[in-house]
């Protein structure tokens, strides 16, 4: 509206104008003689509602949402078994433990830190707590673990066994989570070192105690209550659903509805506006690290349960699929920017992309390939979208 | 304007070219078998020429095969299969990450009625059946550390011994270091204090690991290394150092390995190598395929079969008789006949 106001000021000033105005009309008149003017007129018209649409799902905060249904339903006219019960429920099984990750990755990424540990953390918690669950452990795989006599014996630990050895594993787990998330926050908040180092350093410290622990061992012989939360579910929904549900909507809330929430983003935009606006900065990026351990014990639980077994290797390979689905769904890794419906899309289009990816034809060294280039695209629309996004906010 | 729509307009077309790929290929598939066949990596020589023995024999079969590679990734493989299974696989072949992750996929695969075979990883457990064929590792390994320990009694004074160590989250890796162990542990008078290398499978890793602890104790004159594959990181630590010298040379390092590659064989040749383990790759192959495609034809839904590869340590004394029961040797002299 005001560009237009502004054109026709402009043409209303007179002489630079008018020559472009004088060649317009001896145009219209041209095209009005031949007939083609109406013909044009309801083109453009239809292109211009076209364009507006493509423009509003471009820049709708829904827009991986869509790619995702898209990508869905040009797949399904091609292989209709993508959307067969069996594989529905392989989507939907493969999307919640990933999605944990990704809501503690959320946290951090809007700070504008980065959480390398989180896949070691996953590792730890994953081995000590199948050491708290086990029933069973070989003497001759685990007699050489720093742990074996004081915590460990061939019948696992002292509460393996009784009704409390699941609730208490998996609290251990938590707890253990959110206190590497705690050395992660203070060193990056207290002692100003820089996110990727500290979570680098504790990815390769907290891993390597992980395989100190069990000598390397995986740990097996689980509670079938435990391994019920990775495999178990109700119709095509696995449990783990409800679990990530409960969590994302408490991410949610604080995000959006709490003064906390509202700390992250100010400290995602200017880490040094947020401390002379007397935002407790400290504790803030301290909670995020903690936050983001706490999610990726969770992971561990839903990882380990469904492999059913503790691993001191879990999730090594799992970076990737986080910070990539964080960035699909349009989190940004500069901070300041992030929602929990953006993770739950990112987490939807990669594991859509990966369950196709095992679904096609596609040779099986192009798949990293195709993943990468998908990721870098999703890179590049941010960037594009954000751009657009701010030369709009600016008109 | 333009950027967004070129990038949405490549992901479209991306997708697309996807989809077509596969529909086209989806309507020659119907009638024929087909069998997932899902790797953990290929990260050495023996998995590489496994996975060509064992793809090879399929399609020349007019069997199709669904190649996955889970790139080290117990989930990801777990979530490999169960996708092969929703999409309606005859049969499956696995190599496994490790033998706690087997029993998870042999137990998807049993739950669909899918015939699984396991490759050279067992899994940890029988609690679910499958076709299994696995090397002995401690016992390959601890023949072929025999064999490089009754070298070293001919020294007639104590050597300092050092192994090169795989990922230890890996059940190969364990057995191997195991068979290695067992060996030191029978001749306390014959080594030194042990030096152990963590190479995490990684060559260059290995590689890095081998410099710094060869500095450290530059004495070093027996080394075993848990795969064939870091051979080459072993005689460029050990070249500038004058230890790559071939057996009666003075200052040779007695040297073995495990897996029987190509590379070992040219090395056992060259009187490099003293022992190397040997893995029957072909004859595991083979065998696991058979029992397979038996099982397939017979309608079996979840067979059940455990076989053995008992290998054995091709050392410098039995390799006249037996070069050419290691595969290395078979891949070196197929080179020779190709050149």
């Amino acid at each position: 509206m005001c560009s237009r106001e502004a054109s026709s000021r402009k043409r209303a000033s007179g002489a630079p104008t008018s020559g472009i105005i004088e060649s317009d009309i001896l145009r219209v008149s041209l095209l009005k003689s031949s007939g083609e003017y109406e013909n044009r007129l309801g083109k453009s018209a239809v292109a211009g509602r076209f364009a507006g649409i493509v423009r509003r799902v471009l820049l709708s905060e829904n827009f991986v949402l869509y790619l995702s249904v898209l990508y869905f339903v040009v797949l399904y006219l091609f292989m209709p078994y993508i959307a067969s019960p069996g594989n529905l429920t392989n989507i939907s099984s493969d999307m919640w433990p990933l999605f944990a990750l990704v809501l503690g990755q959320m946290f951090v990424l809007i700070l504008g830190g980065i959480d390398l540990s989180q896949t070691s953390i996953m590792a730890l918690t994953s081995v000590i707590g199948a050491m708290l669950m086990t029933t069973e452990l070989n003497p001759a795989l685990f007699e050489k673990s720093p742990l074996w006599g004081i915590l460990l014996s061939s019948g696992g630990s002292p509460i393996s066994g009784t009704a409390l050895a699941v609730p208490l594993g998996i609290a251990a787990m938590l707890v253990v989570g959110m206190l590497v998330g705690l050395l992660n926050g203070l060193a990056v908040a207290k002692f100003r070192m820089p996110a990727f180092m500290v979570t680098l350093v504790s990815m390769m410290f907290f891993s390597g105690l992980a395989i100190y622990l069990t000598k390397s061992e995986n740990i097996m012989y689980l509670p079938k209550s435990y391994t019920m939360i990775g495999s178990g579910q109700i119709g095509l929904i696995p449990y783990s659903f409800f679990v990530v549900l409960v969590l994302a909507v408490a991410a949610h809330v604080v995000l959006r509805h709490t003064v906390l929430g509202r700390w992250f983003f100010a400290i995602g935009k200017s880490l040094r506006t947020s401390m002379v606006s007397g935002v407790p900065t400290d504790r803030v990026i301290i909670i995020g690290y903690i936050l983001s351990g706490f999610f990726a014990a969770v992971a561990s639980v839903l990882y380990s349960a469904r492999l059913a077994g503790g691993r001191p290797t879990l999730g090594r390979n799992l970076l990737l699929d986080v910070i990539g689905a964080a960035v699909i769904g349009g989190i940004s890794l500069f901070g300041g920017k992030g929602k929990v419906l953006w993770a739950l899309f990112g987490v939807l289009f990669f594991i859509l992309l990966s369950n196709s990816l095992n679904m096609l034809d596609v040779p099986f060294y192009a798949e990293p390939v195709i993943k990468g280039a998908v990721i870098l695209l999703a890179a590049l629309l941010d960037v594009t979208r954000t751009r657009f996004l701010a030369r709009e906010a600016l008109a | 304007m333009s950027h967004v729509r070129w990038t949405c307009a490549a992901l479209a077309v991306g997708a697309l070219v996807l989809a077509c790929a596969s529909c086209s290929r989806r309507g020659e598939e119907r009638d024929q078998t087909t069998i997932c066949f899902g790797f953990q990596d290929l990260e050495t020589e023996f998995w590489v020429a496994a996975h060509k023995a064992i793809t090879e024999t399929l399609r020349s079969k007019g069997i199709r095969v669904i190649e996955r590679n889970a790139n080290q990734d117990a989930n990801k493989q777990l979530e490999q299969i169960r996708a092969a299974v929703a999409r309606g696989v005859d049969g499956i072949i696995i190599i496994p990450q490790d033998g706690e992750s087997a029993v998870t996929i042999v137990a998807e695969a049993n739950k669909a009625g899918v015939p699984i075979g396991v490759f050279n990883r067992p899994p940890a457990n029988d609690s679910n059946p499958a076709i299994v064929i696995v090397a002995d590792n401690e016992k390959i390994s601890e023949d072929t550390v025999a064999y490089m320990a009754e070298a070293a009694k001919k020294l007639a004074r104590k050597v300092t011994p050092l192994i090169l160590v795989g990922d230890l989250g890996d059940s190969n890796a364990v057995a191997r270091r195991k068979g290695f162990m067992n060996v030191l542990e029978r001749n306390p008078d014959l080594f030194n204090p042990l030096i152990e290398v963590p190479t995490k499978w990684d060559a260059a890793t290995a590689q890095a690991n081998l410099e710094a602890a060869l500095q450290r104790n530059p004495n070093v004159d027996f080394v075993f290394t848990s795969s064939d594959f870091m051979y080459p990181q072993v005689r460029a630590v050990l070249e500038p150092l004058g230890k790559w010298k071939k057996i009666g040379e003075p200052g040779h390092v007695i040297l073995g390995g495990v897996d029987g590659d190509v590379r070992a064989a040219q090395w056992m040749k060259d009187g490099y190598v003293d022992a190397t383990g040997v893995q029957d790759l072909f004859y595991e192959a083979d065998a696991l395929l058979t029992a397979l495609l038996n099982a397939i034809e017979a309608g079996e839904k979840t067979p059940k079969k455990w076989m053995d590869d008992p290998g054995f340590a091709l050392t410098q004394a039995n390799m006249g008789e037996r070069a050419m029961d290691m595969w290395g040797f078979k891949l070196l002299a197929e080179q020779g006949a190709a050149e």
